[in-house]
């Protein structure tokens, strides 16, 4: 037995060697210490950044592989793929792969998201650690707008001209990031060039970066445990025990990426989730009917559509892209912005406004898909706008449901607005931004007659 | 001991000049690169442009076709009286390649259902101005000619 204070005997071996080198002790002791709260609902969603970096994992490899073939060049970018796809043995699984995980990436990001904010693991401390996920989610989108131009399809040069065009709605420097973002007026080979450096070097170094940052936060603070729980009874070991449970999901989903990318390499055929390579980009031609960004850009897409030609003395799209600023603006600080959850008291509001976001969302999205509107080319915008409404109603309901079930606080200020919206629009047939009008003044007048009335009883409650 | 006023002031004086020389240094550096990604101007195309006989196959076959005319791209078509006409071919809400559909007589953009009529101008959807608009006229010989080097004609 050692005498306290003493010195455990050095140890030998490959750790010996490192150890005595660059004192990796105090580092591996705390990785053993490390433990994950066990209590409540909670323990799957601590799953979902794990899965979020496994399919980035994946990203980074096959599209290593796909630049083994892939030339960029305006005879050569189409081209190489097709090739690709069609004779390089397997060519086609990897592309299938990259394309398959990008979206379940993305997927499990936004839902990796959203637990974080139902959850409010945003709370202070990690503050920087919702900051840097936030990074991430722009970037990863980035992943996505700039890589699909690089096939040099149809479909990429359209939704890359209307991608980059947002840009001239930056104030002042508008113009002059359009034209670096195109390399020239218009969309061109000289566009794709850029968003194949941005997409091969740029975006993974940052990503890589920021990711890092994000490990390391979560590393140190540990994950937070629900605000039931702050003080979590158990705990599960981080090392080997969630490890190896981390481990043991990702091997499911890379058995469920590959079923997917074999059985349905070209996607499951929703717009916006699909991948078949087309025609070539022809930049003489027309844009063809029915054409959709992928699925997590098809509420922006809608937004641009709802937007008039002018407002408020800006023209319209760039009034609609100042609202998706000013909503990723809202979103970037909501850590700040709960003043409830960053004093570890219970914020039903902001549940309330993620389950609203979603709802918001989705409305958007079915009409950008134009559900109820038949086979028509260019179909009936009422018919579209009144049955999208019925859906995205009965999917704001299903959110009530699932919190009431879960006995979550009453409180549905946010998700009654998003509501309110699809309804005066849908139903009452008021164009979608006077009907977001109604809505959003009323929710204003409601969170007033709110704030007022718990200051008076604040008041109340301190007389002597 | 604390730092004398004396010393304060030149401690702040010398804070500045080293904050101005970073400036300086990350301006000197970013500078170059800024002015190396904007792209150079594109090449204006001025006067008339005359169509190739392969858009003009196409303009006889399908009423309409859509022509590079340096930076832009302008499509022309005929319309239902057997008028040429030649409009920018690039919607003025987000760039897309917009068309020609005979049997409405309109100008549609598929990207976001903007419209505009023969001469151009809006009908309906989100476009927040007029398309512009060229002259263009079919010669002796058959051959379709758009000026270009007046500049667009007013709407």
């Amino acid at each position: 037995m050692r005498a306290p204070g003493e010195m455990p005997p050095p140890r030998k071996g490959l750790y010996g060697f490192i150890d005595r080198r660059y004192g990796i002790t105090p580092l591996v002791d705390f990785l053993a210490h490390k433990e994950v709260p066990i209590g409540g609902h909670s323990m799957v969603w601590y799953y979902l950044g794990g899965i979020t970096l496994f399919f980035f994992a994946i990203q980074l490899a096959s599209g290593v592989l796909l630049l083994a073939y892939y030339q960029p060049g305006e005879a050569t970018s189409y081209e190489s793929i097709r090739f690709l796809t069609t004779k390089v043995p397997f060519g086609w699984l990897v592309r299938s792969m990259h394309c398959w995980s990008a979206h379940l990436m993305i997927l499990s990001l936004i839902t990796h998201m959203l637990s974080t904010m139902v959850l409010k693991a945003y709370r202070t401390p990690r503050e920087l650690t919702w900051v840097t996920g936030f990074v991430l989610f722009a970037l990863a989108l980035g992943f996505g707008f700039s890589g699909y131009l690089l096939p040099w399809n149809e479909l990429a040069f359209f939704a890359t001209a209307v991608g980059t065009d947002s840009m001239k709605a930056v104030p002042g420097i508008g113009e002059w990031l359009l034209q670096v973002m195109r390399g020239g007026t218009d969309v061109s080979i000289n566009t794709l060039y850029r968003f194949f450096a941005l997409h091969v070097v740029v975006l993974p170094l940052f990503t890589v970066g920021v990711v890092t940052g994000h490990l390391l936060f979560v590393q140190r603070q540990g994950m937070a445990a629900p605000m039931a729980h702050d003080k979590p009874a158990r705990g599960m070991k981080f090392f080997p025990d969630f490890a190896l449970r981390d481990l043991l999901l990702w091997l499911v989903c890379l058995i469920a990426l590959a079923s997917l990318a074999v059985f349905l390499p070209y996607g499951p055929g929703i717009p916006g989730m699909e991948w078949e390579l087309g025609k070539k980009a022809n930049p003489l031609a027309p844009a063809y009917p029915g054409i959709k960004p992928e699925w997590y850009f098809l509420w922006v897409y809608q937004l641009l559509k709802e937007f008039p030609a002018h407002l408020f003395g800006m023209e319209g799209s760039q009034a609609a892209i100042a609202v998706v600023s000013v909503l990723f603006g809202i979103w970037a600080l909501v850590p700040w912005l709960d003043r409830n959850a960053r004093a570890s008291r219970p914020s039903p509001a902001f549940t309330d406004l993620a389950m609203a976001a979603l709802v918001f969302l989705a409305y958007l999205m079915l009409k950008a898909w134009d559900i109820g509107g038949g086979e028509a080319v260019l179909p009936d915008p009422r018919a579209v706008a009144r049955i999208c409404a019925y859906w995205g109603l009965l999917f704001a309901a299903v959110t009530v449901a699932v919190r009431l079930a879960l006995r979550s606080a009453p409180y549905f200020d946010f998700t009654a607005a998003a509501a309110l919206q699809i309804a005066l629009h849908g139903f009452v047939g008021l164009s979608y931004l006077a009907a977001g009008a109604i809505s959003v003044l009323l929710l204003a007048a409601t969170l007033a007659f709110r704030i007022v009335r718990s200051r008076n009883a604040v008041a109340v409650g301190t007389q002597p | 001991m604390p730092p004398s006023g004396e010393a304060m002031k030149r401690r702040s004086v010398l804070d500045l000049l080293l904050g101005v020389g970073v400036l300086g240094f990350l301006g000197s550096v970013l500078y170059p690169v800024l002015r190396y990604l904007k792209p150079l101007g594109a090449q204006t195309q001025n006067g008339p442009i005359k169509l190739a006989g392969e858009e003009l196959a196409k303009l006889d076959k399908e009423h309409s076709v859509i022509v590079r005319a340096g930076a832009t791209r302008i499509v022309v078509f005929e319309d239902s009286a057997q008028r040429l006409r030649a409009l920018s071919a690039r919607c003025t809400h987000e760039g897309c390649t917009v068309q020609y559909v005979p049997g409405d007589s309109v100008i549609w953009c598929a990207c976001h259902n903007g419209r505009f009529d023969l001469d151009g101008r809006v009908v309906s959807g989100p476009p927040p101005r007029p398309l512009d608009k060229f002259s263009c006229t079919r010669e002796a010989d058959g051959a379709v000619v758009i000026q270009l080097g007046r500049g667009p004609e007013a709407a």
